[in-house]
């Protein structure tokens, strides 16, 4: 009975806590003349997917979606390759200054956006990369690295070094012992490493918004930002952009939940 | 050669870290002493007048006490409502749990650009089910703009940003209380303590290092939260929620004064940097969660 009771207040509490995303779901689905009416609706039957593809015919938003994946994935497989690098000279070698530059990663990370703007913005103005792809896969880059190497850090720490031994007795060069026993051992971490940054690329906002300004280099978020107060007649198909460009971010977290929570709680705790 | 290879390992990701700190943190402090503006260019160095115009804003004062507002209560009663969801997490209900958390979880899963937007849909004035619903239980009229209005513009944000700040502290919560031994909970039922008294001798003081780190990471984040009010108000209206970061764009980007914004920038690292050390010291002290 008592349990009955609290799984019926977890529902409602699910319920009111995801009212703002079931509200834009329901405003994505519906005609423009429905979506200004009074009173509101949750549901009607002429509901259907037409602002998901009327968004992408008046808004920029494929333009929008092809700039989002170009830097995402850029920005992802730069930061692995220069994180996984970094990662392995914490992991498997002792040299002078490895606690100082560990703590320089560690705090770079608390770093405000806001103090490094404008610089930023004056030396991607002078080297022409302003306003470019270039220029924020550089930037996403730098922003994502520093968690990207304490997340793989930590998981390199957890692969035995004596496999690894037993390859460099065997006369292994320390190279081919990352490329050939860690990375794949490390494969999980990696994975989960490569979605986390995948998605603070998709979802960051104030670079993005500040260091580009015309739509061929607009990524998804500063396109709903900008629009958002603009073009207030089409709720409907601003909700379906929200609704569809939040799909990757949840599919990923549903994937790798476990792991990243576990690395999240060992990494703020650490 | 053997002894340089760490640092040839370093140096790629160093060099982004030079790239996007150690120099523009330089030149920001340069900017802040000279006079820079978007249109005219640099003319020079001018000493402290970026600093005195910024002090003598009184839109900086605002935007500080604001700012501070968002961050520390936002963060409070974000731990609120984190720890109980938490609580009723660990209840330990069966497969629910599972469900329930990761429902729990979205708002912070997605992106602040949509949680903005969901916000200010669901308060719009005529067609918001937030006014709808209000007027039905006579709170409020239809047509009443919460967000358009100065006292309680603020609000609004925060209330969206602890939305989507709670799961992360519901999350850090429900770690720490499934790391308590259980025996202590066992002895204190055999010495007949209540559920109440067990809250309060027993999780609360358990808490302790994981409240501490919620509280220093949630008041940083706040404190650099440019995404929510943007959004959802840019600052407006007549100022009346304008924070920190957004003023940086807004001195910078908008009155194009580099150098004042970057003054008030160099005044948000400072504030930021002390508060990072705090937080080093917190999980040096805590160790372990």
């Amino acid at each position: 009975m008592k349990k009955t009771l609290l799984s019926f207040v977890m529902i409602v509490l699910a319920l009111l806590v995801l009212l703002p995303v079931l509200w834009t779901l329901s405003t994505s689905l519906k005609p423009l003349n429905e979506v200004n009416k009074f009173p509101p609706e949750w549901f009607s039957p002429s509901m259907s997917l037409n602002p998901y593809s009327d968004m992408f015919f008046y808004l920029p938003f494929s333009t929008y979606t092809l700039n989002s994946l170009i830097v995402a994935s850029s920005s992802t497989i730069l930061t692995l390759l220069f994180g996984s690098l970094a990662a392995f000279a914490f992991s498997r070698f002792t040299f002078v200054g490895k606690r100082t530059f560990l703590l320089v990663f560690l705090l770079s990370q608390m770093l405000p956006g806001a103090s490094v703007i404008i610089p930023l913005f004056q030396l991607l103005q002078k080297v022409g990369l302003y306003d470019t792809y270039g220029g924020l896969i550089l930037v996403h880059t730098a922003v994502l690295l520093p968690f990207v190497i304490w997340l793989l850090y930590g998981f390199f720490q957890t692969i035995p070094r004596d496999i690894e031994d037993a390859a460099l007795i065997d006369g292994c060069s320390r190279m081919t012992a990352l490329r050939k026993i860690i990375l794949p051992l490390a494969l999980p971490g990696i994975g989960a490493t490569a979605l986390f940054s995948f998605l603070g690329s998709w979802n960051e906002f104030f670079f993005a918004l500040i260091l580009t300004s015309s739509d061929s280099t607009r990524t998804i978020p500063v396109g709903i930002g900008l629009f958002v107060g603009e073009y207030l007649d089409v709720w409907n198909q601003m909700a379906a952009a929200a609704i569809l460009f939040s799909i990757p971010p949840l599919i990923l977290f549903t994937l790798t939940r476990k792991t990243f929570i576990k690395g999240l709680v060992a990494g703020a705790g650490k | 050669m053997k002894k340089a290879t760490p640092y040839l390992l370093l140096v790629p990701a160093l060099l982004f870290t030079v790239f996007v700190l150690a120099y523009p943190l330089v030149q920001n402090l340069i900017n802040s002493f000279s006079d820079v503006s978007m249109i005219t260019g640099s003319s020079g160095w001018t000493g402290l007048s970026n600093y005195r115009h910024v002090f003598e804003d009184t839109l900086f004062w605002r935007s500080f006490a604001n700012t501070s507002v968002y961050a520390v209560v936002g963060t409070a009663l974000a731990l609120v409502m984190g720890l109980g969801f938490a609580l009723l997490l660990n209840l330990k209900l069966g497969k629910i749990d599972t469900i329930m958390g990761c429902l729990y979880t979205v708002p912070w899963v997605i992106s602040p650009v949509v949680a903005g937007f969901a916000w200010k849909w669901l308060l719009n004035d005529n067609f918001g089910v937030v006014n709808y619903w209000l007027a039905h239980l006579g709170v409020a009229k239809v047509g009443t703009t919460w967000l358009g209005d100065p006292h309680t513009a603020l609000v609004c944000v925060m209330l969206a940003r602890i939305w989507q700040f709670y799961p992360f502290a519901m999350v850090m919560f429900l770690a720490g209380l499934q790391s308590i031994p259980q025996e202590e909970y066992e002895a204190a039922a055999v010495d007949g303590a209540t559920m109440i008294k067990r809250f309060f001798y027993i999780t609360l003081p358990n808490l302790k290092t994981v409240t501490s780190v919620l509280l220093v990471l949630g008041v940083i984040w706040s404190f650099n939260d440019f995404n929510m009010v943007f959004v959802m108000t840019r600052g407006g209206p007549m100022n009346s929620s304008m924070v920190l970061p957004v003023l940086v764009r807004e001195f910078s980007f908008v009155q194009f004064d580099l150098g004042k914004g970057s003054a008030l920038s160099v005044m948000i690292f400072a504030l930021l940097t002390t508060l990072s050390f705090l937080y080093l010291k917190v999980i040096s002290r805590g160790e372990s969660i």
